[in-house]
């Protein structure tokens, strides 16, 4: 089915809830409905398989207005189809939750609970996803008449509160994992309920790095949110910048050049080739294979430096603008991109068999974690996660963009959907991209390297996707017509992936709880937090504020 | 005169320093950091540009650690951490700050969630500019503090109004 088809059928499914239909650009679909026919028309889409749920953004529509608008963003190929609720600003603004029909809705839910001020009904987890546990009640970041000032600290409140027990009882642990760890570049904090060696229970915090960029976008102008939109991510800053400037350049209506396109896919290629290249180090680091995160870091240092030379820097790149891209690709770099290519093609073969032969390795890999079709549809997974479950979760193969018109890609999947898959997968995923990367040097466009991108953006409203090393990338971009954004929200591919990690963590061994994590060190440097302390049979409780001042004074000697 | 206890505190202080110079272990902590600066500080202990040529090497306790290689503007719910994480180190304890936003908040300044430049929550000893700065710049970070260590001149840097229980070196 073409997307035309796909949004017809889409609406004739709706069409005992639907109470407005728009058509804002052909391969969206808004359809205004109220909340009380929420679940009933999700359950729709989702018994007719249309598709899944992408994001679920939130506008405040102002004081003057005196409403929110919650959007539920389904994507099926390339058609997108959009559940536009209203509700009252002032009131309590109740959506119900969809979370029962479809799971991974609920972290999108506690977000848009925490950041606008809906009350979602029927939700299991009401606790804080981003903000901090001193943040104010009823002051909602996202609203549009929000002042820094409002969210002073709540006194006698810590901004992460750890619940005071660590034993529950028996032979029942609580292992508490991060923020500060050793291996995983993110803080975050995990804690494991753990049963003698096997994992009962998994508990996640976020929020440690939350900066609250998409606040701080709203007032900044178009061309300076492109570099705070690189800083989202660090490892995958050009997909964010892209994303980015692809929503921007669909408002302001811009066409971009195809050589500018081409080389947008390049540096994507790159940045996957270095991002994976990353990851499999950091993984096999997990697993007490350092050999090959060093071999791996040194091949991905070539990557670095193709990209160092093309667009001048090592991390953020900076390789887009709005409308077209600054770096050109000369003869020079089309020869040592090509050269670079070779090797690390030859580098990831070497890989690929070293994953997939290696006794060692493949105990800590093969049948592990595994994850079938079904539950990879029923999470919600996404990106190379889904794709190693055999589920095809891939944008640049479900709706090309960009240069993936041209240049088209072939999705990789295995459907193992254990933790060797996800390896095989990503390292197949490469020598795909090597593929890729070397036919757009060989054929790259001839033409300008930018358009002129407007200072004031149009009014209107934009979603762009695209394919990040880790899966689907989502933005929604609104504009008043004015110098600055009126609305940005970003769902990243990662949020939607955290679900199997917990899920799949229970019942297995302490130990494979790193590797699950693909990133995580059972090096327990945090077990200073263990507020049992046993000595010579006796047991002693020790409150967090003891034990920490009982450190200090330790060390401090 | 010296004393014997005089004389032989002497030795060992030198002793200390020689070793220290020369076995540096870092903890690296990320206080909110976009992993830019993280991603360069693991590409410096890798076989490309290999710090532990000069035998400096991370690893994953605080309690083992001598240097706190601090990345990202701290954010409320990191602030807290960074500190404990701070305090759990054993004396002589040195920071290093990577990155623009652990000096001012870099891009992220002004946003809600950020407090700002992480000398105002720990004192700092050397600070590494840039978004991110190269893994050479990052030798060069450590290569700072050896230089100040090894001729006794450290000065530590720190603008918050509640000093923490540190006495200052």
């Amino acid at each position: 089915m073409n997307t035309e088809q796909l949004l017809q059928q889409a609406e004739t499914l709706l069409v005992a809830w639907n109470k407005e239909s728009l058509r804002p650009d052909p391969t969206r679909l808004d359809a205004v409905i109220t909340a009380d026919d929420l679940r009933a028309a999700t359950q729709a889409i989702h018994d007719a398989n249309w598709g899944y749920l992408s994001a679920i953004t939130g506008l405040d529509l102002g004081p003057e207005a005196g409403q929110m608008e919650a959007l539920y963003h389904f994507c099926n190929g390339s058609a997108i189809l959009t559940l536009r609720v209203r509700q009252s600003r002032e009131a309590k603004a109740v959506v119900p939750s969809i979370a029962e029909i479809i799971p991974p809705a609920s972290f999108f839910e506690r977000e848009l609970q925490e950041m606008l001020g809906f009350t979602i009904s029927g939700l299991n987890n009401n606790n804080r996803l981003f903000l901090p546990d001193d943040w104010p009640e009823e002051v909602y970041p996202m609203r549009t008449d929000f002042k820094t000032a409002q969210a002073a600290p709540v006194p006698g409140r810590l901004a992460d509160e750890l619940p005071e027990e660590g034993v529950v009882g028996g032979n029942t642990f609580v292992v508490p994992i991060g923020p500060q760890h050793p291996a995983l570049k993110e803080p975050g904090h995990f804690e494991f309920t753990v049963d003698g060696e096997i994992v009962t229970g998994a508990r996640m915090r976020l929020g440690y790095a939350h900066r609250g960029i998409e606040k701080a976008a709203e007032s900044r102008n178009w061309s300076q949110n492109l570099y705070l939109f690189e800083r989202v991510c660090g490892i995958c800053s050009h997909t964010h910048a892209l994303a980015y400037s692809m929503g921007v350049e669909k408002l302001a209506q811009v066409e971009v050049p195809p050589r500018a396109q081409a080389i947008r896919e390049l540096v994507a290629g790159l940045e996957r080739v270095h991002s994976h290249l990353l990851w499999l180090g950091v993984a096999a680091h997990e697993a007490g294979f350092d050999t090959l995160f060093m071999y791996s870091w040194r091949d991905r240092e070539t990557v670095m430096s193709l990209l160092e030379q093309i667009t001048g820097n090592r991390v953020n790149y900076s390789a887009n603008v709005l409308g077209g891209v600054k770096c050109e690709i000369g003869p020079e770099q089309a020869k040592a991109v090509k050269e670079g290519l070779n090797y690390l093609e030859s580098r990831i073969r070497h890989y690929l068999e070293v994953v997939t032969t290696d006794v060692m390795f493949l105990n800590r890999t093969r049948g592990i974690g595994t994850i079938s079709f079904d539950e990879a549809v029923k999470f919600g997974l996404l990106g190379p996660t889904a794709r190693a479950s055999g589920l095809v979760r891939d944008v640049r193969v479900e709706a090309p963009y960009g240069a993936y018109l041209r240049f088209p890609v072939s999705a990789v999947t295995e459907t193992n959907g254990d933790l060797e898959a996800r390896f095989v997968v990503r390292l197949k995923e490469l020598l795909v991209s090597c593929f890729t990367m070397r036919t757009v040097v060989d054929n790259l466009p001839e033409g300008p390297l930018s358009v002129r991108v407007p200072r004031k953006i149009p009014a209107g409203e934009a979603i762009s996707r695209l394919e990040a090393p880790r899966g689907e990338l989502f933005y929604y971009l609104k504009s008043n017509g004015g110098e600055n954004p009126a609305r940005i929200h970003v769902r990243t591919p990662s949020l939607c992936n955290w679900v199997s990690v917990l899920e799949k963590a229970v019942g297995r061994q302490l130990a494979d709880v790193p590797m699950l994590i693909a990133g995580m060190d059972p090096c327990f440097s945090c077990n200073d937090r263990m507020v049992t302390v046993a000595r010579s049979g006796d047991r002693q409780n020790w409150s967090w504020e003891q034990l920490r001042q009982h450190g200090i004074e330790y060390y401090s000697r | 005169m010296l004393t014997k206890e005089v004389y032989w505190k002497q030795i060992i202080t030198k002793v200390q320093t020689w070793a220290r110079l020369n076995s540096i272990w870092a903890v690296h902590f990320n206080s909110g950091s976009c992993n830019g600066c993280d991603i360069e500080i693991l590409a410096t202990l890798t076989p490309h540009y290999d710090v532990e040529r000069f035998g400096i090497k991370l690893q994953g306790s605080p309690r083992h650690a001598d240097v706190l290689v601090v990345t990202g503007p701290v954010t409320r719910q990191a602030r807290e951490r960074l500190l404990r994480t701070y305090e759990q180190m054993p004396e002589p304890k040195f920071v290093i700050a990577v990155g623009s936003c652990t000096i001012s908040g870099g891009v992220f300044d002004g946003c809600y969630n950020v407090g700002g430049a992480v000398d105002e929550v720990i004192p700092v000893d050397v600070y590494v500019p840039g978004c991110p700065p190269r893994p050479e710049a990052v030798i060069n970070g450590f290569l700072q503090l050896l230089t100040h260590l090894k001729s006794g001149s450290r000065q530590k840097v720190q603008k918050t109004s509640q000093p923490s229980q540190e006495v200052m070196a």
